[in-house]
């Protein structure tokens, strides 16, 4: 066991090391491996396809460029998160107006009579409508609880990544979730109640 | 108990909802990106290559102007290090290190600092350069 998870480490060192010398075989591996997760950055940020590429992009190029000054102390996947937020915002910042980034950010759901998850949970995966819910939550929320529950990034993590305290990726959490429990319970409740 | 219980069942078909999806990426993405990241290596390389030009130009341009100030300030002095630096080769044969050792010695080597101040900067920016073009390539990439 201790043997294994240390070749699994070595492994990652000589990665590392080979992704720090600009070996191609090495970052293609690497993009392959996160591409999803910066495209999902992107778009959580509310940008539109053509514009999550470009941000992708160029997130891929920071880290080919900036990959010697990685110190190794928080993951790699932490940081490339940190790069792909901040060129997300930097991008939103320049070709978004102020008043209208702020209203972008901060969007929220509406309790609008549209058609809820429970009138089409028959026949729906509960991935897709979980997605769908995480969706329509204001941005910051929703990039707090995909850090959070998919990325399982710890408070700290966030906070380095989303640039905020603590308390407010706390607040996030804490009101994304709630919202979300509104939005999936009459969906889910009979599920979560049986442990299904 | 039975709340607490929901809430951690909550947590986890949350978790493992979103940890299922997958966000699409366009199919030809790390392609596009291997090019790109080809040209920048391509831009990178051509940069170092100009600044070593404009390196080695400054550098003439440079030793040049020193050189005729050096003839014009110090004409004595710069006559005298050049002819016991060629009286020292050419008297002495094979031994050329040795002739250099005895030729200049610590106290001509105060009393010229300048010039011998200048040669080291050249000899120095030589060897960069040989050095550079031998290993360079693998110490960048080590």
């Amino acid at each position: 066991m201790v043997e294994k998870i240390w070749q699994k480490q070595q492994k990652k060192r000589k990665w590392l090391r080979l992704l720090r010398s600009g070996d191609h075989e090495a970052f293609a591996e690497f993009i392959e491996k996160y591409k999803e997760s910066v495209f999902l950055c992107c778009r959580r940020l509310g940008l539109r396809e053509n514009e999550a590429e470009d941000v992708a992009s160029e997130t891929f190029l920071a880290v080919y460029k900036g990959i010697g000054r990685y110190s190794g102390r928080a993951e790699l996947s932490t940081w490339l998160w940190t790069i792909a937020y901040r060129q997300g915002i930097n991008y939103l910042r320049k070709n978004r107006k102020q008043w209208q980034l702020e209203a972008e950010l901060d969007e929220h759901i509406s309790d609008s009579k549209e058609q809820g998850p429970a009138a089409v949970v028959q026949g729906r995966e509960r991935e897709k409508i979980v997605w769908e819910a995480v969706e329509r939550l204001p941005r910051l929320w929703a990039m707090a609880v995909i850090l959070h529950y998919r990325e399982e990034k710890s408070i700290v993590d966030i906070a380095k990544i989303m640039q905020i305290k603590e308390n407010t990726v706390k607040t996030y959490l804490f009101r994304g979730r709630d919202k979300l429990k509104q939005i999936l319970a009459t969906a889910f409740t009979e599920d979560i109640d049986n442990g299904r | 108990m039975a709340g607490k219980l929901n809430e951690d069942k909550f947590d986890e078909m949350l978790g493992q909802s979103l940890r299922r999806h997958s966000e699409p990426v366009p199919a030809d993405f790390t392609e596009k990106m291997l090019r790109e990241v080809r040209e920048v290596q391509e831009r990178q390389i051509l940069a170092r290559v100009v600044l070593q030009e404009r390196l080695s130009l400054a550098g003439c341009i440079v030793f040049g102007i020193l050189a005729a100030v050096g003839v014009t300030v110090f004409p004595g002095r710069i006559a005298g290090v050049l002819r016991s630096i060629a009286t020292g080769l050419t008297e002495r044969g094979g031994a050329v290190v040795d002739g250099i050792g005895q030729t200049i010695s610590m106290e001509t080597i105060r009393s010229e600092w300048q010039m011998y101040t200048i040669l080291a900067l050249v000899l120095g920016f030589a060897a960069y350069c040989v050095l550079d073009m031998l290993v360079g390539d693998r110490l960048r990439t080590a």
